[in-house]
């Protein structure tokens, strides 16, 4: 047993990716498109007018939710910036049934809410990546949490299972099957590696409260809200006096809050009890400015305008688990380093996707000498197809679903989650009629018919076409266009690949293996 | 300074990949390094790939700075390996642009 350690190893590495792969797959792409969730909104909602963050947005959102909630207990304003230019609020609704809060969207400049679409948005692949769909939010998490359990353990064997893992560093040797796969899988696994790493440790500390509430429950017993007032720094609660007052002005708050974060911008307006003596105006720091999530947060008096609570810094724990909760969303990142984490994520989906594939491939050719290949080879295999193939074509049914679903439609915005497990859905029947490369194929170039197909459908049904957002200037919207031509070239190229690949020279018997083996290391 | 990063990680990951037998074959058509040969560009490789983290450091802080240079060394390693493999002398001129062209985007302040 030379080698015990690393080959329990490799059997841990290949057991732990493979059950949980296809699940880990359709996280990292969704995960990776949540990291555009802004952008993707924007291009959603093409209702949605071009306008440009300035200092008075918080002024007229708080005008607009006076007029059109003045009996509501709290207010949450989130203000525009460079990459959503639209004000959205939501607001507890004392008289509502039911699910109690309200929401708008509101144009920046005028606070008159904005006409658009029902539509999920950015938000659908945001909240798919840690949830899932359909099967119920505390479910989803779990779900995901353990698969990502999965993925820190094929992660970290991964490494120790890689002997050469600096010979090999930038080693990619195309066309020779089982080997190049496995040269891809390294590539984007080890060149990636610290972004990996992050990502799936941090994506475990965001449900730590979730999966490992013990610690907490045993110092807080049956106290959360304590637990979270002292560790994030909220401010305590105020109670409603019942004698009513009116709102101080929010823009001085604005200009105090930018003068003690040394020019940082308010990302957030919380206004609890408008209207009455004991309001409070809490004014949050933008996301974009900090490492960290934890909020940085000024509460004011709402009457007089007095500062009440300053959250100051957070102490080390705390801020520890908000600078990985940061590094995990990436919101403060800024054009160049979203780019940075784009790519990565990239790699990340791919090497979940070379992963399985390898697994497949294996099989394959150890079938290929026994006889006929096997139902769990066959299984793999097909869930390959569905998932690595039929998930891009998904994504492309849900872009197509919000341009094409008539505007009238009830719950128009479930409609679009719908048609995107449809499509998913007819992917995973199709390889039961079109078997192998055929299938791989076919929804390749369908998934790059519908993206590229998108900008055309994009001019046929709204006004937001490539030469018009060019013309005004509306950069978000002509690099979401370009960037779906890309994701359309992409799916193209791996379809092209695919049909022109030759499977490799018959394997040669295992006794000219071994023969050429023993060849290779009599050789110097 | 953060066009300065990338060009001073890609020169050292193409050092680094030079003085590996199999990628100087890919780019030299000889598996034969003299030692002298390896030596600096093994050691000059490591020092560029330290040096490409001191322009972000500096620029972004240490929080920020770490995480961007653990960004750019995935996206300047992961396009030179495809390179050696399918380019591997436009992947040698690339690396011996880089660091002109990192100096000039430095002075114009990029």
């Amino acid at each position: 047993m030379k080698d015990g350690f690393r080959q329990s190893m490799a059997w841990l590495h290949t057991w732990a990716g493979l059950l949980v792969g296809w699940v880990l797959f359709a996280v990292f792409l969704t995960g990776t498109a949540a990291y555009l969730r802004p952008e993707i909104s924007y291009w959603m909602r093409p209702e949605l007018a071009l306008s440009r963050p300035g200092p008075e947005n918080a002024a007229v959102a708080v005008a607009a939710m006076q007029a059109m909630a003045p009996d509501s207990p709290s207010w949450f304003i989130t203000l525009p910036n460079e990459r959503e230019t639209v004000t959205r609020v939501f607001w507890r609704d004392p008289k509502a049934q039911g699910r109690r809060f309200r929401d708008a969207v509101l144009d920046a400049d005028t606070g008159q809410p904005v006409a658009a679409r029902e539509t999920l948005g950015g938000d659908f692949f945001y909240v798919f990546h840690f949830q899932l769909h359909y099967v119920g939010v505390l479910w989803g998490r779990w779900i995901v949490s353990i698969c990502t359990m999965f993925m820190l353990v094929a992660i970290v064997s991964g490494i120790i299972t890689h002997r050469r893992i600096f010979a090999d560093f930038f080693t990619f040797r195309p066309g020779k099957g089982q080997r190049s796969w496995l040269d891809g899988h390294n590539v984007c696994s080890v060149l990636a590696l610290p972004y990996h790493l992050m990502i799936t440790y941090t994506g475990l500390v965001l449900f730590m409260l979730m999966v490992m509430p013990w610690g907490i429950d045993r110092a807080y017993p049956g106290q959360r809200a304590a637990f979270n007032t002292e560790a994030f720094g909220n401010a305590p609660p105020r109670q409603r006096a019942g004698t009513p007052a009116p709102l101080a002005a929010v823009t001085p708050l604005m200009e105090e809050a930018r003068q003690r974060w040394q020019g940082g911008r308010v990302g957030r307006v919380i206004v609890q009890n408008p209207g009455d003596a004991h309001a409070t105006i809490q004014l949050i720091r933008a996301e974009s400015e900090r490492l960290s999530y934890n909020q940085q947060s000024l509460t004011f008096d709402g009457t007089t305008g007095a500062l009440i609570h300053d959250s100051g810094d957070s102490g080390a724990a705390a801020e520890v688990r908000g600078v990985m909760y940061g590094l995990h969303i990436g919101r403060f990142a800024g054009p160049l380093l979203r780019g940075l984490f784009l790519l990565s994520g990239l790699a990340g989906t791919a090497m979940v996707a070379t992963g399985c594939i390898l697994w497949a491939t294996k099989q394959r050719q150890q079938a290929a000498r026994r006889g006929a290949a096997g139902f769990g080879t066959r299984l793999v295999e097909h869930l390959n197809i569905a998932a690595i193939a039929g998930l891009p074509l998904a994504m492309a049914a849900f872009f197509w679903a919000n341009r094409v679903l008539p505007q009238g439609l009830a719950q128009r915005g479930a409609w679009e989650a719908h048609v995107f497990f449809i499509a998913w859905g007819l992917c995973l029947l199709h390889p039961l009629l079109r078997r192998g490369r055929r299938a791989w194929v076919e929804q390749f170039a369908a998934g790059a018919l519908g993206f590229a197909l998108l900008p055309v459908l994009n001019a046929l049904f709204t006004t937001q076409h490539l030469p018009a957002t060019l013309a005004r200037g509306d950069w978000v919207r002509v690099w979401f266009d370009l960037g779906l031509l890309g994701c359309g070239a992409l799916l193209g190229l791996l379809a092209w690949k695919v049909a022109r690949h030759r499977p490799s020279a018959p394997l040669p018997r295992p006794a000219a293996v071994l023969a050429l083996r023993s060849l290779a290391e009599a050789a110097p | 300074m953060i066009g300065l990063g990338f060009a001073l990680a890609y020169a050292g990951f193409s050092a680094l990949c030079l003085a590996m037998e199999r990628h100087h074959e890919q780019v030299f058509r000889s598996r034969r390094i003299p030692p002298w040969r390896r030596l600096a560009l093994a050691g000059g490789g490591w020092l560029l790939l330290g040096a490409s983290a001191l322009p972000l450091l500096q620029a972004l802080g240490w929080g920020m700075g770490l995480v961007f240079w653990a960004g750019i060394l995935t996206v300047t390693a992961m396009p030179l390996a495809m390179l050696l493999t399918y380019a591997p002398r436009l992947a040698l001129a690339l690396a011996g642009l880089s660091l002109p062209a990192g100096l000039v985007l430095l002075l114009c302040g990029a």
